[in-house]
This record gives structure tokens, sequence and C-alpha cells, in this order.
């Protein structure tokens, strides 16, 4: 890693990853505000409870819907689609401007003209991408700790604690796949759409293993089927297998972009 | 003897079925100002792109400063400064702050940085997503520059700047080569190369047509030169050396003309002028005038 990029990709980025947690932060306010009323709304937990496809409750690992715990409204109110679409689409974004994002807008000519060694740069700047999703992780966390706390609501500090890690992992696995395919192609908008697709791709694999036993059987090859958040919020352990497994596919991926990287023509 | 600085042996870069460049040979001596002319698309972004380890040759092999340009190309960066062709910088980056990175990788060129954007009159607290095209190719300009590395490669360095900026820029690189800064640029511009280069290499459809000393490149220059005369045409204008095209009409006289211009000056003396124009030929003109046989060679 080259500390000098580093600091240069922080002073670029630093904008959009402030918004993406302010954002974040204010999701979870506005959660935290509207859950008293949710509790209360019999109508609306029968209303969640019959509209909810048992698959989907599957998929999200939810036993029984029951509103009264935060735990459960924070999972399916937030960290089942929203909070990965949101943190995806940050890292997704970010990984697609690392390689295409730079060779369309020609930054990394200017970039590579510099004494630095191609894998230091991959390296560099996917550990920002790193510290910003750990920044995301920690900011949701510490939003329901602090929000949930300010509510009166009893908060899963030691479920939410275990849960930090399993956060982190997915989306480094999702950073994987998404600097590949911006090592592979030349268009920003192709490694995007390359990217959103194979991840959408695993959400309806394992969204699909919830009524196919045979899709169930292949599963284990998305990154859905580690994710586990209502599990993790529970037993308030972190699922050490899971966590591993994902930052595996996400190691790999960027291993496989550092060697297209390194042989890339730039353009 | 002269060290080579730059030297290339058969470097050819095909994009797929594309050619790029085709076993170009190519040398570059220490000290010396090394104009690359050559049209749009002749191959003179890939060679310097090559050049800088930026791209793999698919073929052939090229040294700067003595090291191979992909596999050491780290290490000939620290003694190069480049500039591309097309300037791209971080829009939400000031000047200040790339020049901060730029100068973060070892901790030199931040006090010629601030020299250099005094001297081409630049703002370096502006953002360069709010600054025009010749600002960028400015803050480019000084991002190369700053290091006062031994060996300067910039890709058509005057794009985009006003003329006395241009002319400023031409008095800062005859300074740099005269404290020993080597120095190999594209053009295809001839006039620019003319005025500033000590030798020229002519690139054409991926092939180095010719290497000339810059006097040998005006003695074989070629002008457009029209005259309209108020009364006569003086006599013997068909017959000047150097005579490419004659045409008369009426007291209207069209001729192209390569080298000494003085001979027609001279003929034209004591005789009535309405009007002169003289324009530089174009590249095109150039190289089919005086480098057929390179065409020839390429097609």
């Amino acid at each position: 890693m080259n500390l000098n990029l580093i600091r240069k990709t922080v002073s670029d980025r630093w904008r959009g990853i402030s918004v993406y947690a302010g954002g974040l932060a204010a999701y979870v306010l506005f959660l935290c505000a509207l859950y008293p009323t949710f509790r209360k709304a019999l109508a609306v937990k029968q209303f969640f409870a019959k509209n909810y496809p048992q698959a989907l409750l599957k998929f999200f690992g939810v036993k029984s819907f029951d509103v009264s715990s935060f735990n459960n409204y924070i999972v399916l109110e937030l960290l089942t689609i929203i909070w990965v679409v949101i943190v995806g689409a940050f890292v997704i974004g970010f990984a697609r401007y690392m390689i295409a994002g730079e060779v369309e807008e020609g930054t990394l000519e200017f970039l590579l003209s510099q004494p630095i060694k191609r894998w230091k740069v991959l390296t560099s700047e996917g550990s920002v991408l790193a510290a910003g999703i750990a920044g995301l992780v920690v900011t949701t966390v510490l939003s329901v700790f602090i929000f949930g706390k300010a509510f009166g609501f009893r908060v899963s500090y030691a479920g939410f604690l275990a849960f930090a890690p399993l956060g982190f992992a997915l989306f480094i696995a999702m950073a994987g796949y998404s600097i590949f395919f911006s090592a592979l192609f030349r268009e920003a908008r192709r490694a995007l759409m390359a990217s959103a697709a194979v991840i959408f791709g695993f959400y309806l694999l394992h969204f699909a293993a919830g009524y196919s036993r045979v899709v169930d059987k292949i599963d284990y090859l998305g990154i859905f089927h580690y994710y586990d958040p209502l599990g993790v919020l529970n037993s308030g352990g972190v699922p050490v297998r899971d966590v591993l497994v994902l930052l595996a596919f996400g190691i790999a991926l960027f291993c496989i972009a550092l060697w297209i990287f390194q042989r890339k023509d730039i353009t | 003897m002269v060290n080579s600085v730059i030297s290339t042996e058969s470097l050819t870069k095909y994009y797929g079925e594309v050619r790029g460049i085709e076993d170009l040979i190519l040398e570059v001596r220490e000290g010396e100002i090394f104009g690359f002319l050559g049209p749009n698309g002749a191959g003179k972004t890939t060679t310097l792109r090559l050049l800088m380890g930026l791209m793999r040759p698919t073929r052939g092999r090229a040294t700067v400063l003595g090291m191979d340009c992909w596999t050491e190309s780290v290490s000939i960066k620290e003694k190069v400064g480049y500039l591309p062709g097309e300037v791209a910088l971080y829009s939400r980056l000031t000047g200040d702050s790339l020049v901060r990175f730029v100068a973060g990788f070892d901790g030199r060129g931040e006090a010629e940085a601030k020299r250099l954007a005094s001297r081409l009159e630049l703002d370096l607290a502006r953002k360069t997503g709010d600054a025009s095209r010749g600002m960028k190719q400015k803050l480019a300009l000084i991002l190369a520059l700053m290091k006062k590395p031994p060996l300067l490669m910039m890709d058509e360095p005057t794009s985009g700047l006003d003329p006395i900026t241009q002319h400023v820029l031409y008095e800062v690189l005859n300074e740099y080569r005269e404290n020993g800064t080597t120095i190999l640029f594209s053009s295809h511009n001839l006039p620019e190369v003319e005025r500033i280069s000590d030798r020229v290499g002519i690139i054409r459809e991926g092939r180095l047509v010719t290497t000339e000393k810059i006097e040998d490149l005006r003695s074989k220059r070629l002008r457009h030169v029209e005259i309209i005369f108020a009364d006569e045409v003086p006599a013997g204008l068909d017959t000047l050396p150097g005579l490419a095209e004659f045409e008369e009409a009426d007291k209207r006289v069209r001729l192209k003309l390569r080298g000494d211009i003085n001979p027609l000056l001279q003929k034209m003396s004591g005789f009535d002028v309405v009007d002169m124009s003289v324009s530089h030929a174009s590249l095109e003109d150039v190289f089919l005038e005086f480098y057929g046989q390179g065409k020839r060679e390429t097609t």
C-alpha cells in the first residue's frame, strides 16, 4: 500500500462516504422514530404478517414475524434490503471507479505515470474502500445503539456487535466482484451493470432457494447464503465460518482483479 | 559519445487487429529536445504510452534511461516527467492537492511547482473540475515539470494553451534543456517542432518515416505562397530553386516552394505587390513532397 495514494483517495472520496454515512444514520433515526407506531398498530403488524411471503421471511431467517422485537424490526426494515442496497450501491460505485472509471475518465494515465506499482494502486484504493465499508457498518450499528437507547428500545448490543463483522464481510465480498468487473471492462457503465447483475442474481438465487430444493443445493455459491442477520442478532455470536467464507470470496476476486490489472493496457 | 536516453527496437503495438505502431526504431539522445511529429492517429501517443509502461508492446522492446519500459517502469517513472495527450485530472481536487500528491512520492518538487505556477499564471487553489481546458493543461505541465526530471515526455504539450503561454512554455523547456533535461515531445504542428527541437522524428501510419536534424528539415520546408501583383508578374518565378508547383493566372501567382524563400523575395523586388500570403504546408504535404518513399513503404 502507498500512504500518499491513500491520502489522495480519501481526500477525493470522503464527501461521498460522509453522505452515505449521514444518510444511513438519518434512516436509522427515521426507523426508530417510526417504531413505536409500528409496535402499537396491531393492524400494521397483521398486515405485515399476512403480506410478507413465507419464503421472504425464511430468506431473512425470520421464523415468526414479531415487530414487538426491536431486533426483528431493524432486520426487516433495514438490514435485509434497504441497508444492503444502500451500502451495496456505495461499494459498486466506488469499485467501478477504481479501474474502469479511471480508465474512462483518463485519470488512470496520470496516476500510473507516477512512480507507484500497479498492485500498490489497487491495494491502496481497496484499503480506502474497505475502510469506507467499515465506516458505514460502524455508523449503522452505532446509530442503532444511540437512537435505540434514546427512544428507550431494548437493543441487543451483543447481537449488533456480532452482526458488524458479518455485514462488513458481505460488502467485502461484493467489493471483490465489483473490483473484478472494474478490472475486466473498459467502460465504467458495463462494470457497474455486471456487478449489479451478479449481486442481484445472488439475491434472487437465495430467494429462490426458499422455494426450491434444487436451487437450495447451489445457494452456497452465492454470497447471501452466508448472510443471516436475524440469526446473528438473536444468537449474539459472530458467525465465524460465514464471515471467513465471505472474506475469502472478496479476497479471491480481488486477487484475480489484481492479476488482470497488472497486465491491462491503459489507453 | 552521446548516450541514448530512449531507445526502441522493432517496437510494435497492435490493438487486436488494429495497428498502433509497427517496427518503430527510435533513438533520443541525452540533452536534446526531440520533436515527435506526425498527424493524428500516426502512433505518437501509443509510442509515448509504451515508453511510460502504460501498455505492453506486442513485440519489440524499448528502454528509457537504460531500463526496460515494461518490467522496470516504476524506476523509469521516478526519473521521468510525463504529460498525457488528453489531460484528465481528479475534478474534486485542487491544483495544490495534486501538487502535494505528486510531491508526496519522494518529497520533491513543491517549490518548483509554485515557481512554475507563478510563471504560467495559474491559481493552484482552484479545483480542477472548475478549471478551463487551458488551465488544466497548465496544471498538467506543472505536475510533469515540477521535479526537474532528467527526462520529460510530453504528448502535445501546447494543446489548449494560448499563444502567450505557449511562448512561456518554450522558454521554460529551453531552460530545462540547458539544465540537462532531455525532452521528447509529440506534436502535429510543424512550425512548433521547428521552433524548439534539435531533432525531429516523423511518424506516419505507425512507422518512423525519417529522423532529421532541424536544420535539414528547415531546408526542406514547404510553403504555400500567393502573390497578387499590381502590374506585371516578374519573369523567372517558374524557375525558382525548390519550386514544387507553379500556377499563374492574370496578375495572381500561386506557388509551392521548399527551402529558402529569399530567391523569391529577390525576384519580387522592384515590382508592385498588391497582396501576398505565405503559409506553411500541411504535414500531409510535407510527407507527400519529401517522404513519398516512406509513404510507399507503409502502404
